[in-house]
């Protein structure tokens, strides 16, 4: 069976927000040059996280993602939300902002029984919400819960839409798209361009010269629940020393 | 005269008109009404979204699909009956084959239609043929669930064709009964039990990988749900034809003795049995090394949130029914049988409760806080978990589907004929 490639979203014809932006805006969200065929990885450098939110926060105006809806979320390493963790007598702090991993043995796409979930050939995982069925299987499949549904009417705190997306259709799936819309603009995805602490670094996986492929290899680039063997393309770096409180 | 002996001929009219009614007729209008209710309460679900549930990205399946599964167990008794009595020789099913086959049709019809509320999209439902991904177990289930449809429906009218015939009826197709045709009925039979079998183990087995193949959900991840589902759908199956037949021998559709009802509640203590050693096997294989994996749904299930859930199915749901059953003087008779298999049965649906809800009460990875809920109208956006039990809006649903069931089964019981000749 082949895959049917779905409709491509119909851009409005108006001038890309991103030729907007200062220059230098521009400049600072621009992907480094990629090779021919080029398969986008991201980088977190747990040690630079400070668990401020704001690559959370942006992923949801960006992509106009409803209230009680998150691509993207920020877990702590402890008992609660921003509490610190007690090793060996002293009080530590580190998160885990998780989005969608990408992963290259993606269980969301082995699943779906309509192909409305797919990889794309620069590896990004993609939802096509005009086939999804919203049976949800993929919720199910997912083991890091980065996906969410559309349980009913959109909402919004001021009931505007924000960001550089259409709102997805009720009773469909939905996730992170690793702003699919801004790479086609050469920019890397609003989670990155946004992290205060430059923790989040993008870029092409194929290129073994590539930043991210650097540091995946200088630092050991973990994967998240490595033993379940989906291979993401979204790559941890440990901190290399502890953080005391 | 009194007002009240003028009143009296009128009131006994009405008690007389009253008393009248047909009460198959009053049984269908109620089962009509409460469809009407739960097809209304479906259409405000898909204009409204799903959010009229009490599902949300914590735990995503509840209601819809754990009736979805408890019907495709149901729905093991027919063909196990019938073509297992052919394929090995067991002719004593044989006054109670055709309800066997029947029931088969209805449960495992309206399984299929368990899924339709808990799909988003409803009236995209044709993406699946349009478009089907054939590494999605889904996929496999909705296959081996339309072949079984199939088998079933062609088992009922093999079944009461060469009847059906004799009566004229159209339902015979305009065939003629003969007694050649009557023969090729039965090589027929004989050669669908050859499918029939294989196909009701894959169902079962199918609808299990839907669970036990996902690696993400490690209360699921394990070889044994595809057994487990065989025999939980074989206990849940032949208990729900036992009390059918005990029901319909009540209103004189079926004759047959006590003895096959013995028999069949032997069969159930068999099966019984066969499931407890599997949900033994299970618990001690996951419980013995007391590591903690993911969340600990074992302990969750042996002593925390699911204990009473547990503990209950494995109390009365398995060793009572097992213990009602297992002296011959008891199962002689049919009241203790009846019994026993409706407890069975109220054990089989605790069990897929219990599976389906343990297996998503906990949010993956398990990091505060958690995941996002998907809506917003507690002020919240995540959840650890989330104790979900079903909205109104759910059991209308469900009372619904279910009315449509009994509504299909009594025009069945009513129109095909039930008892084999020379019973």
């Amino acid at each position: 069976m082949r895959y049917v490639a779905p409709k491509e979203a119909t851009v409005p014809d108006r001038r890309s927000p991103i030729d907007l932006l200062p220059a230098a805006s521009r400049e600072w969200g621009r992907i480094e040059p990629p090779s021919d065929q080029p398969r986008w990885g991201m980088v977190v450098d747990t040690e630079r996280c400070i668990g401020c939110w704001s690559c959370a926060v942006i992923c949801k105006s960006e992509n106009n993602v409803p209230l009680g809806a998150w691509w993207n979320r920020i877990l702590t390493e402890g008992e609660g939300l921003d509490l610190p963790t007690t090793e060996h007598g002293s009080e530590e702090m580190s998160w885990t902002p998780l989005a969608c991993q990408m992963c290259e043995n993606p269980p969301c796409v082995k699943v779906c029984p309509v192909q409305a979930t797919y990889v794309r050939d620069d590896g990004v995982v993609m939802m096509d919400n005009e086939r999804c069925i919203g049976c949800r299987y993929c919720m199910i499949a997912c083991p890091y819960g980065v996906r969410t549904f559309n349980w009913g009417t959109p909402q919004r705190p001021n009931g505007l839409e924000t960001g550089m997306v259409a709102e997805r259709p009720i009773g469909t799936v939905e996730k992170c798209t690793f702003c699919v819309h801004r790479l086609e603009e050469g920019q890397v995805p609003s989670c990155v361009v946004s992290c205060p602490a430059g923790a989040r670094i993008f870029g092409d996986l194929n290129d073994p010269d590539s930043r991210v492929s650097r540091l995946i290899r200088d630092r050991e680039g973990r994967m998240l629940l490595e033993d379940r063997g989906t291979r993401p393309k979204v790559r941890y770096l440990p901190a290399r020393r502890r953080r005391g409180l | 005269m009194s007002a009240q002996a003028r009143s009296g001929p009128v009131g006994r009219g009405v008690t007389e008109r009253v008393g009248r009614v047909d009460p198959l007729l009053a049984w269908i209008g109620f089962l009509l009404v409460v469809m009407a209710v739960g097809f209304a309460t479906w259409i405000y679900q898909v204009t409204n979204g799903l959010g009229v549930t009490n599902l949300r990205n914590t735990v995503m399946w509840g209601q819809y699909i754990l009736f979805f599964m408890f019907f495709v167990g149901l729905s093991a008794g027919g063909l196990i009956v019938a073509s297992a009595g052919r394929l090995f020789g067991v002719t004593r099913f044989a006054p109670i084959v055709r309800l066997a086959v029947l029931e088969a049709t209805v449960a495992v019809m309206l399984a299929a239609i368990f899924l339709l509320p808990d799909i988003g999209r409803p009236e995209r439902l044709w993406h699946l043929f349009r478009y089907p991904n054939l590494t999605s177990p889904m996929i496999w289930d909705i296959a081996i669930v339309t072949a079984y449809f199939a088998l079933s429906v062609t088992y009922v009218w093999l079944y009461t064709r060469a009847d059906l015939a004799a009566a004229r009826s159209p339902l015979a197709l305009g065939t003629g009964d003969t007694p050649a045709g009557r023969e090729r009925d039965d090589r027929w039979k004989d050669a669908l039990a050859w499918i029939a079998l294989p196909a009701a183990v894959l169902l079962h087995s199918i609808t299990a990988w839907i669970f036990g193949l996902q690696i993400s959900r490690g209360f699921w991840y394990s070889a044994i749900m595809a057994p487990m589902f065989v025999a939980s759908a074989l206990v849940s199956g032949v208990a729900l034809v036992i009390i059918l037949a005990l029901i319909l021998r009540r209103f004189g559709r079926l004759s047959f003795d006590d003895g096959l009802v013995s028999f069949l509640g032997g069969l159930l203590a068999a099966f019984i049995s066969v499931e407890a050693f599997l949900v033994l096997a299970e618990v001690l294989t996951a419980a013995y090394p007391g590591v903690e994996f993911e969340g600990d749904p074992m302990a969750r299930m042996l002593t925390g949130q699911f204990a009473p859930l547990f503990w209950f199915e494995v109390s009365v749901g398995l060793a009572l029914p097992f213990f009602m059953l297992a002296r011959r003087s008891w199962r002689a008779s049919p009241r203790m049988v009846a019994a026993a298999a409706g407890i069975a049965i109220v054990g089989i649906y605790v069990h897929r409760l219990n599976l389906v809800l343990n297996g998503l009460s906990v949010a993956p990875i398990g990091l505060p806080p958690g995941v996002s809920i998907g809506t917003a109208q507690n002020g919240a956006s995540f959840a650890m978990s989330h104790f979900y039990v079903p909205s109104l809006v759910e059991w209308l649903i469900v009372a619904g589907v279910l009315a449509g069931g009994a509504l299909l089964f009594t025009l069945a019981v009513r129109w095909l004929p039930l008892r084999p000749a020379g019973h």
